[in-house]
């Protein structure tokens, strides 16, 4: 089987209780997931994401066409023991704590009782609810109720992952998370279909992406392919001697391009992180869910090779909560040089497994090839930097991500 | 099947934790103690009895009914309109095994819900003798009418259609026959006049019943009746003699090998008595005969209703027959399970609530209703036969298997009777709902909202 998700000019057509006021939500729809890929369902409100994944689950019956999940059909529950999907909402039942009602799911996958404990605790721990396990979950916060739906939709160690607006009330450092494992599980050869309107989500984790509008695919493609600016070139380094870039500039100026040198920004994304991070370490009391960069060992294990990476990985949980760590910065020896540079310096800050010497300097430069007109934001723009990543204007992102790059992007939030 | 525990274990949880099944609970507890130290009846230790069996089984009976039917609508229209349902169906669990693990929780609820009243109702009943004081021939009257299970023996009812059709060609003949009427309504009235004819007694006449195969009874055996009366005697008191023993003996006069019994009692009209008869008046042939005469100094014809005569023998104890009218209950609850379950399936919760509340009063007057439309039959003949009628005769007959009309004149509820009503309402009616049920669960959008 060639694909993990198919479909095949999938149709859904809403109509009043007369069969009037057709609205197309889903038109035509072939869209394609390969097995291994994380694939970015992109669209704004009411553009069919949803009611396409409700198709594909069978929770809705298409008008025409077919779809086709993991090589079957989407009702078939040997199929769906190995999907695991996380709806728009975390739809919990309010009076199970939050044990129990990992407990209920894993029962209906036939886990057995110590599996299934075990299971528990990992996901509980994972998800940082560890401390409210038995509370009901109709007292949780969105968040919360978030966490919870995602620790449901991975308790069957899926194949599969269906994940509608995964992120939506999360807060910054549950969406770190949530990227992290996305990529965590994309390594170990899980394919991920992930659903959402907050392009940054998207961007930052997915292979393939396909964007939605009235019910039909606007665009399908590889991220890279789409947004790669083929005709500039970035380069950063650390912190260097002006004489240096003066010598840098001469020689870009002598191809005929021109060249802008700035600081990279932190974004401020890693920035919120580093500070909680900081308050965590002095132990301060939270009645909500607690950060944790854990991921449950279930989820993490691989194969021989990849114990290898692990262990790498793991290395730095173990050093968790640790205060500022060493942020340094190379050169990235990749051939197409790393894209973004707020990116870059996060898992920098973050602690990158690669890094080897934890005392070289803070501070890094950017050198790009071609001046750019949306690019170097003052320090006064942080806001504005992230929005041009929203929006995907800024100029140098969208590189092709290397095995490397999701690597470190893994365990970004070890730190 | 693991998946289908899950689910029911889940439902026993959500009923528990949402408080629906403590509110009943507590109501019941409390109206139950209550009925305990209240109920008085007319006074003796019988009556005290009855009322208390009558109030409690009923009470019992139909709250759990509306219990069940809120539980079970509840529980799967909950799951649809507040969309669990996305998170569970979507796992491997099939859509009939979903259903199903909602009805067996819902069932299994009920089932230590009854239990658990029908322990207290049992002891409660059990021990009121002890904590009452009552003379001795009140006791023996609660033993011998109360705590036990009594069959009847069938009336024979005596075929009337000859005289019948004589009588109306008589009236032919003579051209008494009113007009306007037609042969079979006029044959109805005549049949209706001879059937009243034979359980009518003038001043002094005597009316005799038969009963063949009379095995050796135990010690007693009781005759239960009630007189109707022409025209009401001063003190709403009439006397009558009642004689039991050989049939030889009583109709020709012959003489009798085995003791015969002879009183005269004094009874109020319009209400239920017993009068035991020792069982050795039982000849051996087993031909048994019972008559009762309008004693003489009685001023008005005295005639028995159609349910107004029974002869009774102790046939079990009062605890088998208490437990099988708990079984009684607890079928009526599975069919209503059944029948919430498939209302929640294509309806919102305060419609299949409706609905179901409005078949479930129907059904508790199922005879009445059936008796209207059978009489409204005469009118609109094919298109009732073949509609409503079939339509009716689905709902089941609450009324028929009422609890209270077995254990308050202790009578024998057989396991006969008990396992024709499990094979009708339970394998058949509530079976073919819950398919019904399953098959539009499968077949519907669970994504779809119902209103």
């Amino acid at each position: 089987m060639e694909y993990a998700v198919e479909t095949f000019s999938l149709t859904k057509i809403f109509s009043d209780w007369w069969g009037r006021a057709r609205v197309y939500a889903v038109d035509n729809l072939d869209l394609q997931v390969r097995y291994n890929e994380v694939f970015g369902l992109l669209g704004p409100n009411g553009s069919g994401k949803t009611t396409t994944i409700k198709m594909l689950l069978g929770l809705l019956h298409p008008t025409k066409g077919k779809s086709l999940i993991l090589g079957g059909d989407g009702t078939d529950s040997q199929i769906n023991s190995r999907i695991g999907f996380l709806p728009e909402e975390s739809y919990l039942y309010r009076y199970l704590n939050a044990r129990e009602t990992l407990d209920f799911y894993g029962r209906l996958f036939g886990l057995p009782a110590k599996v299934r404990k075990m299971r528990i605790e990992a996901l509980l721990d994972m998800v940082g609810l560890m401390a409210v396990a038995n509370r009901p979950v109709g007292t949780f916060s969105k968040g919360m109720a978030r966490r919870i739906g995602l620790a449901q939709a991975l308790i069957n160690d899926p194949d599969l992952l269906i994940l509608d607006e995964p992120t939506t009330g999360l807060d910054p450092i549950g969406t770190r998370q949530i990227k992290d494992l996305i990529l965590k599980l994309a390594e170990r050869g899980k394919t991920i279909l992930l659903c959402s309107h907050l392009l940054a989500d998207v961007e930052d984790v997915c292979d393939r992406i396909a964007i939605l509008y009235g019910g039909k695919i606007q665009i399908q493609g590889q991220v890279s392919d789409l947004l790669q600016q083929t005709n500039k070139r970035q380069i950063t380094a650390d912190a260097i001697s002006d004489a240096t870039i003066e010598k840098i500039k001469q020689l870009i100026h002598q191809e005929n391009a021109e060249c802008v040198v700035t600081s990279p920004m932190d974004k401020l994304e890693t920035f919120f992180i580093r500070t909680v991070a900081a308050a965590q370490k002095q132990a301060q009391t939270t009645s909500g869910a607690v950060s944790t960069t854990k991921i449950g060992d279930f989820l993490t294990k691989q194969t021989v090779t990849e114990d290898i990476l692990d262990k790498l990985v793991s290395a730095p949980v173990s050093q968790d909560g640790q205060a500022e760590p060493p942020a340094t910065e190379k050169v990235i020896p990749v051939e197409s040089s790393d894209p973004e540079p707020a990116e870059q310096l996060l898992s920098k800050l973050t602690g990158s497994t690669e890094q080897t010497e934890p005392d070289a300097s803070v501070r890094s430069e950017q050198i790009t090839t071609q001046p750019v007109e949306s690019q170097a934001p003052g320090p006064e723009q942080v806001n504005k930097s992230i929005l041009d990543q929203l929006t995907g204007k800024q100029s140098t992102q969208g590189q092709d991500k290397e095995p490397s790059d999701k690597s470190q992007a893994g365990d970004i939030g070890d730190a | 099947m693991r998946s289908i525990w899950a689910v029911a274990t889940n439902t026993i949880k959500q009923a528990l934790r949402m408080k629906v099944a403590a509110v009943f609970l507590i109501l019941l507890l409390v109206l139950l103690s209550a009925l305990g130290f209240s109920s008085t009846g007319d006074g003796t230790l019988k009556g005290r009895l009855q009322t208390f069996v009558s109030y409690g089984l009923s009470l019992t009976s139909i709250l759990l009914s509306l219990l069940t039917i809120i539980i079970s609508i509840y529980t799967v229209t909950s799951d649809i309109e507040q969309r669990q349902i996305y998170t569970v169906i979507t796992k491997p669990i099939r859509r009939f095994e979903f259903l199903l693990g909602k009805l067996l929780g819902v069932i299994l609820l009920d089932m230590v819900l009854l239990s658990l009243f029908a322990a207290i109702i049992y002891t409660i009943t059990i021990y009121m003798p002890k904590f009452t004081k009552a003379p001795e021939l009140e006791r023996m009257q609660a033993n011998y009418e109360f705590f036990t299970a009594r069959a009847s023996l069938t009336v024979p009812a005596i075929d009337v259609s000859q005289e019948v059709e004589d009588t109306y060609k008589k009236l032919e003949r003579s051209n008494g026959l009113p007009e306007n009427v037609s042969y079979e309504e006029m044959i109805a009235q005549i049949t209706m006049q001879k059937q009243l004819a034979n359980r009518a007694a003038d001043v002094g006449q005597v009316l005799t019943w038969e009963f063949d195969n009379v095995k050796s009874l135990a010690q007693h055996f009781f005759v239960r009746f009630k007189y109707d009366v022409a025209v009401n005697p001063p003190d709403m008191q009439v006397l009558g003699r009642w004689v039991a023993g050989d049939y030889q003996y009583i109709k020709y006069g012959t003489e009798s090998e085995t003791p015969i019994y002879d009183q005269v009692h004094k009874n109020s009209v319009r209400d239920f008595h017993e009068i035991v008869i020792p069982a050795n008046v039982i000849p051996e042939h087993g031909r048994l005969a019972v008559a009762f005469q309008n004693y003489p100094l009685n001023s008005t014809v005295i005639f028995f209703p159609p349910d107004g005569i029974e002869v009774l023998y102790k046939a079990d104890t009062f605890t088998g027959n208490f437990i099988r009218v708990i079984f009684l209950i607890l079928f009526r609850l599975i069919f209503l399970a059944c029948l919430g379950i498939l209302a929640s399936t294509f309806l919102s919760f305060p419609v299949a609530i409706l609905l179901c509340l409005v078949l479930f009063s129907t059904s508790c007057f199922s005879g009445f209703v059936m008796e209207s439309f059978g009489f409204l039959s005469q009118n609109v003949g094919v298109i009732y036969t073949y509609t409503i009628k079939w339509m009716v005769s689905l709902l089941p007959q609450f009324d028929k298997y009422n609890p209270t009309r077995f254990m308050v004149p202790g009578l024998l509820l057989s396991w006969t009777v008990l396992a024709r009503c499990a094979v009708v309402m339970v394998c058949i009616k509530s079976l073919l709902l819950l398919v019904l049920a399953l098959i539009i669960f499968s077949y519907r959008e669970i994504a779809k909202i119902i209103v």
